[in-house]
């Protein structure tokens, strides 16, 4: 770099765009501190949708949610689960210390409904997170939500299938999640408003079954006589 | 005692009236169907008339629409106005068909004065759209021939009253023809030349009753009136003259009752968690709808917007001849308890109410439940879906450590495992339980991860194999 430049950068004279890093955007931290370094420093944005990308359940997507879940009901503010794939199991959620009195599950019949409901949601001020499961969203019902989203101050997170990664969406924050073999939870940023996309992170969710991988699995005798050796 | 007296010309005109936002010329005809005896402005302008044949009515205006008089209905109507009337006098009386009449002596001094009572019936009458000629007289009878003959003047002096009661021809004053006739040939065509006659003469020449009654307008005699009393409930119908075809032309009267119903809470200092609707049609039979707040209410505007959202969901089935709402459920207004002095503070508990309302209100109450955890072994047992109930200061139990480790997520039902886990971790935890309602489980659980990389919580039953019975999300 030439002379010039050093003396440009060093006495501070030049605007640079990793500054715009810091936006002051609402947000919620997500209680992992590995993927909020990957967020900004901040976490779920408020105000705003974010989509979270994966095919199947049960490889710790609930658990990703389940430190925000916690905060939002401890302070009296209302977590609804919108039409949810399977049922919410509610000695689980209350074992992990959330206020079921706070937690509303809502179930729709269509996708009138569905957009409806989650519109009233989002633009309520009791609303502190909406987690919504939809079947197939246009590409404008999308925006709609964003425009909801937008006009209340609640985290709002979409469960969706990963084939609508290259879909285009204007979702604020899209995470891919994907499992591996060692109970971790691989998110991949897709998409984050106001940064380059791309970075990676790798969660330990062995917790959530009170797994170690230190030891060797507990199972008593292998149960599987017939199929599986 | 002062009365007060308000006398309804056309209630029945105006109650109907009042229901559509488009006026058309509209009617009253007597029940036999030959005679107008009401006419709204509309109508007059064409030249309808009181007294009139039906028949020349409809030449001279042939859009009319035709209401026959229900004797009933007019009943139902002055109760609804004895209801409102009700919040500023105590004492007061229906006077069917089209009066009400109101003790005022004992209310000068709480409002300041005669005017001041006069000018809030004035403006009760005109919040509802309501035409009423009011007299005051010192007797009950009195107060009501000057009402009826539209010369009610604001004052409670002794003889101006007797002046404008005396100027009343017998006709007016409610006698049978038979004692006019007799009083004329007496020579006697007015009140005030029967009240001169010595009360002697008059018992002489005419019959007790008439007499009677001479003493009761006068005064002379004591006129026992038994006060109404409102009952306990809201209760409002609006008839309508054309049936409506759309629920939206139903928004329009539903708002005023509605802003009646918020009127009237607020004097009883009252607030109601459900409305009942009931829409009558030609045809069918009545269609009853059920609103419900989750919460206790008194806002006109909040009970609209449910309603819409109703409205919108529940298409009219049968044009609706006529709306009653109806409240039966009241509860005690609380104080609004976390809110501060100067409202600086948004009221959640208010907005938390209006949402839940408004999605029950689409969706109905069933589509939104709570969860908790239930004192059972069976996993599909240990947990319940309950309706939503607001309990605002109910302290979040304490760190349940004593739970056991369960997935987030619970299948609706146990799927058959198809393929063979990758890992196996803990297990087998056994559950065995509920031989004592007959729903008896006997199984062995397992967490293990598939070939996915999903993590589950699979058992295996003894007779019917391995099942996946919860995803730990």
């Amino acid at each position: 770099m030439s002379n010039i430049l050093n003396t440009l950068m060093q006495e501070d004279r030049v605007w640079q765009g990793r500054r715009h890093r810091q936006s002051s955007q609402p947000a919620e931290p997500t209680g992992y501190q590995v993927l909020d370094n990957q967020l900004g420093g901040i976490g779920w944005p408020r105000g705003a949708l974010s989509e979270c990308l994966l095919d199947v359940h049960g490889i710790g997507e609930l658990h990703l949610m389940l430190p925000l879940m916690k905060t939002l009901s401890s302070n009296a503010r209302t977590v609804f689960l919108l039409n949810p794939p399977h049922t919410p199991y509610a000695p689980a959620l209350a074992r992990e210390g959330i206020n079921l009195d706070q937690v509303i599950l809502v179930h729709t019949d269509n996708e009138g409904d569905f957009l409806w409901t989650l519109e009233n949601c989002l633009r309520s001020p009791v609303t502190g997170l909406v987690m919504a499961w939809p079947g197939k969203l246009m590409s404008r019902d999308i925006r709609r939500l964003q425009l909801a989203a937008e006009a209340g101050s609640n985290v709002c997170v979409l469960f969706r299938q990963r084939r609508y990664a290259d879909q285009n969406s204007p979702a604020a924050l899209r995470l891919d999640l994907e499992p591996d073999q060692h109970q971790n939870l691989n998110i991949r940023i897709v998409k984050r408003r106001g940064s380059w996309p791309g970075q990676h992170c790798s969660l330990t969710m062995a917790h959530r079954a009170d797994l170690s991988f230190s030891e060797t699995p507990q199972v008593v005798q292998g149960p599987w006589p017939d199929a599986g050796r | 005692m002062l009365w007060l007296y308000l006398h309804f010309p056309h209630l029945l005109l105006d109650h109907l009236r009042r229901s559509h936002e488009h006026q058309r010329a509209l009617v009253i005809v007597e029940g036999v169907g030959h005679k107008v005896i009401q006419a709204c402005p509309i109508a007059k302008e064409q030249g309808v008339q009181a007294g009139m044949r039906l028949k020349t009515a409809l030449t001279l205006s042939p859009e009319l629409h035709i209401v026959r008089a229900d004797e009933q209905q007019e009943a139902r109507i002055l109760e609804d106005q004895a209801r409102w009337l009700y919040r500023y006098a105590a004492y007061i009386v229906p006077v069917p068909p089209d009066g009400i009449l109101a003790e005022i002596g004992s209310l000068e001094k709480l409002y300041g004065g005669l005017p001041a009572v006069w000018q809030t019936v004035e403006q009760g009458l005109n919040e509802r759209q309501l035409n009423a000629w009011i007299a005051i007289g010192h007797t009950p009878l009195s107060a009501r021939l000057i009402a009826r003959t539209g010369q009610g003047e604001c004052s409670s002096d002794a003889g101006h009253i007797k002046r404008t009661l005396s100027q009343i021809s017998l006709f007016e004053a409610g006698f049978e023809d038979k004692t006019c006739l007799r009083l004329q040939r007496l020579g006697l065509n007015t009140l005030g030349e029967v009240f001169n006659l010595p009360p002697a003469e008059l018992a002489k020449r005419l019959s007790p009753e008439v007499l009677a009654r001479i003493q009761k307008i006068q005064g002379t005699r004591p006129d026992p009136l038994t006060p109404w009393q409102p009952a306990h409930r809201f209760h409002q119908q609006a008839d309508f003259v054309q049936e409506i075809e759309h629920s939206q032309g139903l928004l329009f009267p539903l708002q005023r009752m509605l802003q009646e119903l918020e009127d009237d809470l607020c004097w009883r200092q009252q607030d109601t968690d459900s409305l009942l609707l009931i829409l009558h049609h030609r045809h069918q039979e009545p269609t009853r709808l059920r609103i419900r707040t989750s919460g206790p209410e008194h806002r006109a505007e909040a009970f609209l917007k449910l309603a819409q959202i109703r409205f919108e969901q529940h298409p009219l089935r049968a044009p609706a001849m006529a709306l009653i709402l109806s409240v039966k459920r009241f509860i005690g207004r609380e104080a609004p308890g976390d809110r501060d002095l100067l409202g600086d503070t948004q009221d959640l508990n208010e907005a938390w109410h209006t949402l839940i309302s408004r999605l029950q209100a689409r969706l109905g109450s069933e589509s939104l439940t709570h969860l908790s955890p239930q004192a059972d072994h069976r996993p599909e047992r240990a947990w319940s879906a309950s309706d939503i109930v607001r309990k605002p200061n109910r302290i979040p139990p304490g760190e349940p450590t004593q739970l056991l480790r369960r997935p987030l997520w619970l299948l609706k039902g146990p799927q058959p495992l198809t393929e063979t886990p990758a890992t196996w971790f803990s297990g087998p935890e056994r559950i065995s339980g509920g031989w004592w309602d007959g729903e008896r489980v006997h199984r062995d659980y397992y967490i293990a991860q598939l070939q996915t990389g999903q993590l589950a919580w699979v058992f295996h039953d003894a007779q019917t194999g391995w099942f996946v019975h919860g995803w730990f999300g």
